[in-house]
């Protein structure tokens, strides 16, 4: 077991942690933070995306005390009290969401995306979500929803 | 508000991550459970220990096939599966126990330690061995491995050969096709106090059939079994038999323990134990005149049930009703049988039985049109069903539009088709080709002769004028609760925000058949309508003297008021209020039952089908000669499915359907040798990424019809069933012979079949342990203090984590990603710790080592770059590790931190082969020297994958080289990856490069050279028969690349 220390959405948390939890399970199991979703465990669906110290990562191959000392944010902190982003918005309005499994990792990629390229091309959002998979929507409702999430403003991805 | 764009009304919760699926759900004092899979796929059980297991703290109960107390089989038509097997094993994903336990991790390490002994047999794998007369029976219980024969007859299929001008014999085979949900399956089950019985929850797509599975299985009536379904992480067919099975472990074990039980499987166990779709052998005859008429058609399939029937006996009737395809034929004489063996078990997946034969009978028809030079759009003009046509059953097709024509036309000159047909031939280079092609299709829509279909809805009003609907059928996803409430609401004159869907319970409502064969919309939807239109209709009672009307018609029902010209408009809200404080009942039920069709099942004849639906697709693709690596440029897709309800929903449906029928032609590969799963994960089974599939334009024609809710028909799976077809009609307009198998992956396109890697028997009983074990971190922050630790190295952990997982093994880590001095950079030096989009991001450094840059800017994903270090890749020694080539190029030396101080050794000696390096136990890889790159260079480089993205590197190849101001080749490197036993130079192919011009491609010395090693190297390989031709088709390209390149300069 370690103490860790992890902001989770703007929350300062100390957790006490086996050793072989991922990171994955703390925000899940200990937070009680289930929009983040487990598909494959090895990394390849992308279903368990989070923002780790700004970057997309995997949370299922991260252990929870590698991310010691770490900001994360998980689709539960994309809304601002109670609002929606501008990307969850554009999710919902070119119905880039079916079953919505792939939806919570795929939005964390997007904002990763966003946050560093505000104005990224069409390929790039490509490349950025190419490591969540969907099965439903054939992407291109996502691909649009998240250029028109780059194109509204100034709002906050 | 029908046929606009709508907001899916469950879309909400979904985007903030608060919609709850199956594994989401906790319970007070649940117990998780885990499954003891068979070792073996065919034998007996002689011995089942479960000791060892019950010894393992947090276990609580153990449950085996005698704990059953109700029915012990279970099955759709026919009940030959056991939840729990009796004393055989019939496949590889039986479950032979199930433990509960107080943890999951409990759970899964008592189910490794459940011991059974098995007496293997020989397994039947091959379905046409299995349909041999003298075949081992797979069930003895049943006479035959024959589950189902529907055959068809049509006419004189004989004579009709006789009176054809020419006689056309194909064969075609598909694969297996899984589900890929990428939500694995999940099933929870509670002690219901209220009732005595048992509530179950989890990702069920027919509530109604797991509610009578599990009531059988534990001997209790239906109305002790109360089914709620979660959030459905997608399903497209996939989460029924299945889960119903899980839904029978989990009940048995929250009886046996009077606790909540939930069983989440992992991605593998999903892989392992769910049903695919049926891979299927098609044998056609066909004979027709010099001018494409068809005379006679004469078909013989085989579908591979794998070890049960499931929905086998429907899966196969649409396939035998269709699979001549939309066109009059006057002789037809078909035959499919569904048949056992000891594979996995196939059953219900989105296109149900079509998809096969769309493929089968669409490349068919495209092979006919080239024999009779036709166009593919003339053939089917020809040919095509119109208004009054007769299908092969007999069928008059009347009452509806028969709009086959009318969409491929539309699709034709929405995509250019026949301007592109001359110019993709011209477009030719040396390393592409280009091709377009077509498919089209009719399909019945909804259960058809399959058996009664009816379908229920409750609409109530309450005093407030807000609204609740209440159906049997599921929301997996594809938006029905949205178009129901568009439904309702286009009825009452209200809006959306009014209408509540309630999450459907088996105790609320009436069995509405199961969510299947796109019927949603045209049952479930036509219920919403009629239960909404009474609802109306006792309103208007109220009303109707205020407005002086007759009918409810009269009146304007819209944005929450009544109205008509002349009177007081009133507000809905208002008269609910009056009417349900003057006893007025604004609950309705709506009832829709469709009318019957027939079947006769010794002729196949008959009315299959109520009404259809059409569709038309063009895919445009590019091969790469060198390698055979398929890509679709662009599907166009248009469909008649009646009145759209939803249009955002609707071509999402399109763009999903058309992303998974690309898999299928091309991707996805359910590799299954002697019955043993070998594609186990997302990494092996491949689906579509987002750089994979391609542009899609969608269009829908909107004919009326008579039976859904204001004329919607089905849509979800004839989007599937075309793409398949489409892209293999373009890859033989590409490359002049179409493909007779799908998927059309690397081997087949380009040496005309598929490679598997030999199974080993030995490799059966190795079971990865998905989980992981017992570990301790250690966090050092300096290399001394790392070098003393005693472990194994944790640096991204994005290889490391996958391994554990697999062995469960108990280790001490040792993280050494908090060393700064192995995170940093400076001039060549890389730190062994630096991550590759650090590595990316440093653009100084990948402006000299161009080959690096790209290499490693495809290394997994962008989750998995940003954590993978460089030094991970190049200790991992994976044979398809991208780094290490480039590092090899370029002539790094690798820096090596031991308790002796530090070494230096080059890239080149540190790979010794798969998973082996020149590491020292104990040391760490502390940087990466790269030297000074030679200047004025040109460079080319291909990673060759299966997909555009996530790849695991199927070969690799990186060539530096000098140009003379001639144009030829003064000095050259070229670096081989996951190709020979480890990866390195290619140094007698450079020297014969040598003032040799690169723009013909390798020279012909420089070939030979090449061919001679690699035939030496590995020609015993399963792979070598495509990896040596593909090899040096590759290195041809690049080798011209560096000629262009050249020229530019």
């Amino acid at each position: 077991m370690k103490r860790i220390r992890l902001n989770v959405n703007g929350i300062d948390y100390i957790i006490e942690v086996a050793d072989n939890r991922r990171l994955l399970d703390v925000l899940r199991e200990e937070l009680g933070l289930t929009g983040t979703k487990e598909g494959c465990g090895i990394g390849e669906c992308g279903a368990c995306t989070v923002i780790l110290n700004g970057e997309a990562v995997n949370s299922c191959l991260i252990l929870a005390v590698q991310a010691d000392g770490g900001t994360v944010l998980t689709v539960e902190g994309l809304e601002t009290d109670g609002e929606l982003s501008r990307l969850q918005k554009a999710f919902l309005a070119h119905g880039a969401v079916q079953c919505g499994f792939c939806t919570p990792g795929m939005l964390m990629s997007a904002k990763a995306l966003l946050d560093k390229n505000p104005h990224p091309t069409e390929a790039e959002i490509r490349e950025a979500i190419a490591g969540n998979l969907c099965r439903c929507t054939g992407y291109k409702q996502i691909v649009e929803a998240i250029d028109e999430a780059a194109k509204t403003s100034e709002d906050r991805a | 508000m029908i046929g606009e764009r709508v907001i899916r009304i469950d879309g909400e919760v979904k985007v903030r991550g608060r919609a709850k699926f199956g594994d989401d759900l906790h319970f007070p004092e649940m117990l998780h459970a885990c499954c003891r899979f068979a070792d073996i796929t065919c034998g007996k059980i002689t011995r089942i220990g479960i000791d060892k297991a019950m010894k393992i703290p947090g276990v609580v109960r153990i449950a085996l096939y005698a704990d059953v107390p109700g029915k012990p089989l279970i099955g759709a038509i026919r009940q030959d599966q056991y939840p729990l097997v009796k004393d055989r094993v019939y496949y590889q994903g039986d479950v032979i126990a199930i433990v509960a336990a107080t943890s999951l991790d409990a759970a899964r390490e008592a189910a490794e330690a459940i011991e059974v002994e098995f007496e293997p047999e020989n397994g039947i794998y091959d379905v046409e061995e299995a349909y041999k007369p003298d075949a081992r029976l797979i069930h003895p219980e049943f006479e035959s491995n024959v589950v189902v024969h529907y055959p068809l007859r049509k006419g004189d299929v004989e004579q009709g050969f006789r009176q054809s001008d020419r006689v056309m014999e194909r064969t075609y085979r598909t694969g297996y096709h899984e589900h890929a949900y990428i939500e694995p399956e999940t099933v929870a089950a509670e002690p219901e106090i209220s009732t005595g019985g048992f509530k179950v929850y989890g990702s069920i797509q027919n509530p109604f059939t797991t509610r009578g599975v599990v009531a059988g299985y534990l001997g209790i009536p239906l109305n002790r079994v109360n089914v709620h379904g979660s959030v459905l992480g997608g399903s497209f067919g996939g989460k029924d038999d299945t889960v119903n099975a899980m839904a029978c472990r989990v009940a048995l074990l929250s009886q046996l323990t009077d606790r909540p039980v939930k069983l989440t499987y992992r991605r593998e166990e999903s892989f392992r134990e769910s049903y695919k779709r049926h891979p299927y052998i098609l044998r056609y005859k066909v004979g027709y005149n010099a001018d494409g008429r068809l005379n006679a058609m004469k078909i013989d399939m085989l579908a591979d049930a794998g070890a049960y029937s499931s929905q086998t006996f429907f899966v196969n009737w649409r396939s035998v009703v269709q699979a001549t395809g939309p066109y009059v034929i006057p002789n037809v004489h078909t035959d499919i049988r569904g048949i056992y063996t000891n594979n996995v078990y196939t059953g219900a997946f989105r296109g149900f039985g079509s998809p096969q034969i769309v493929f089968a009978q669409e490349t068919l028809m495209d092979e006919i049109a080239a024999d009779c030079g036709l166009t593919p759009i003339e053939i089917r003009e020809i040919n095509g069903f119109r208004n009054g046509s007769r299908t092969a059953s007999g069928q008059l097709l009347d009452g509806h539009e028969v709009s086959l024509i009318e969409v491929m036309n539309r699709a034709v000159e929405k995509c250019d088709f026949i301007q592109k047909r001359a110019q993709y031939q011209s477009m030719e280079s040396e390393r592409y080709r280009y091709g377009i092609g077509l498919a089209v299709s009719h399909r019945g829509c909804s259960l058809g002769a399959e058996g009664t279909d009816a379908a229920a809805a409750v609409v109530s009003m309450q005093a407030d004028g807000s609204v609740y609907i209440i159906t049997g059928l599921n929301e997996n996803g594809q938006g029905l609760k949205t178009s129901f409430c568009m439904i309702a609401a286009q009825e009452l004159g209200i809006a959306l925000g009014d209408i509540v869907f309630l999450d459907p319970q088996t105790s609320t409502v009436t069995d509405g058949g199961p969510t299947v064969a796109s019927r949603g919309t045209i049952m479930g939807g036509k219920a919403v309508e009629l239960a909404a239109k009474e609802v109306r209709r006792r309103l208007f009672e109220t009303v109707k003297e205020h407005f002086d009307a007759e009918h409810p018609d009269d009146l304007e029902w819209k944005d929450g008021m009544i109205r008509k010209e002349g009177f007081e408009p009133m507000a809905i809200k208002e008269v609910a209020h009056k009417a349900a404080f003057s006893g007025v009942n604004l609950s309705a039920y709506g009832w829709y039952r469709m009318s019957d069709a027939e079947w006769h099942h010794h002729t196949g004849q008959g009315r299959a089908y109520n009404t259809f639906v059409y569709g038309c697709q063009v895919a445009e693709v590019r091969v790469e000669k060198s390698t055979g690596k398929l890509e679709v440029l662009k599907i166009t897709a248009v469909h008649d499915a009646g009145k759209i309800i939803n249009r955002t929903g609707a071509e999402g449906q399109v763009y999903g359907g058309v992303a998974q029928g690309m898999g299928y032609g091309m991707l996805e590969d359910y590799n299954v040798q002697e019955g043993v799963l070998k594609s186990e994960n997302l990494d092996e089974y491949l689906i579509p990424t987002a750089m994979d599939v391609p542009d899609i334009d969608a269009e829908f024609i909107e004919n009326p019809d008579d039976f859904g809710p204001y004329g919607a028909k089905s849509l979800g799976e004839p989007t599937l069933e075309l793409t398949a077809a489409a892209v293999n009609n373009a890859y033989f307009h590409a490359v002049g012979k179409p493909s007779d198998s799908i998927p059309i992956n690397l081997e087949k396109a380009l040496i005309g079949k598929p490679l598997y890697k030999p199974h080993r028997s030995s490799e059966t009983g190795e079971q990865k342990k998905l989980r992981l074990g017992e570990l301790t971190v250690e966090r050092p922050t300096t290399i001394e203090e790392a070098l003393r630790l005693d472990g194994r190295y944790l640096a991204g952990g994005t290889d490391l984590l996958v391994q554990l997982r697999n062995s469960a093994k108990s280790e001490r880590l040792i993280d050494i990603s908090r060393i700064e001095e192995l995170t940093t950079m400076k001039g060549g030096r890389i730190g062994s710790g630096v991550t590759f989009t650090k590595l990316l991001q440093n653009n100084e450094l990948m402006d000299r080592y161009p080959v690096l840059r790209e290499a490693i800017s495809r290394v997994g994903a962008l989750q998995i770059r940003n954590r993978a270090t460089i030094g991970g890749n190049i200790v991992n020694a994976a044979p398809c590790a991208d780094s290490v080539p480039p590092l090899i190029l370029y002539g790094a030396k690798l820096r090596i931190a031991g308790s002796d101080g530090m070494r230096e050794i080059n890239a080149a000696d540190f790979v010794l082969g798969a998973y082996k390096t020149a590491l020292n136990p104990g040391e760490i890889l502390e940087s990466i020297i790269l030297p000074e790159p030679e200047a004025d260079n040109v460079w080319s480089y291909y990673q060759l994958g299966r997909r555009n993205a996530m790849n695991i590197t199927r070969m690799s190849c990186g060539i530096t080289a000098k140009l003379n101001p001639d144009s030829t080749i003064a000095t050259c490197r070229i670096v081989q990856g996951s190709l020979l036993a480890r990866p390195g130079r290619l140094f007698d192919v450079e020297e014969a490069m040598i003032g040799q011009n690169p723009n013909q491609g390798l020279p012909d010395e420089a070939e030979t050279i090449l061919k001679a090693l690699l035939d030496k190297e590995i020609s015993g390989r399963w792979s070598s028969e495509y990896k040596i031709p593909a090899f040096i088709g590759m290195v041809n390209d690049l080798v011209r690349e560096l000629a262009g390149k050249g020229e530019q300069k």
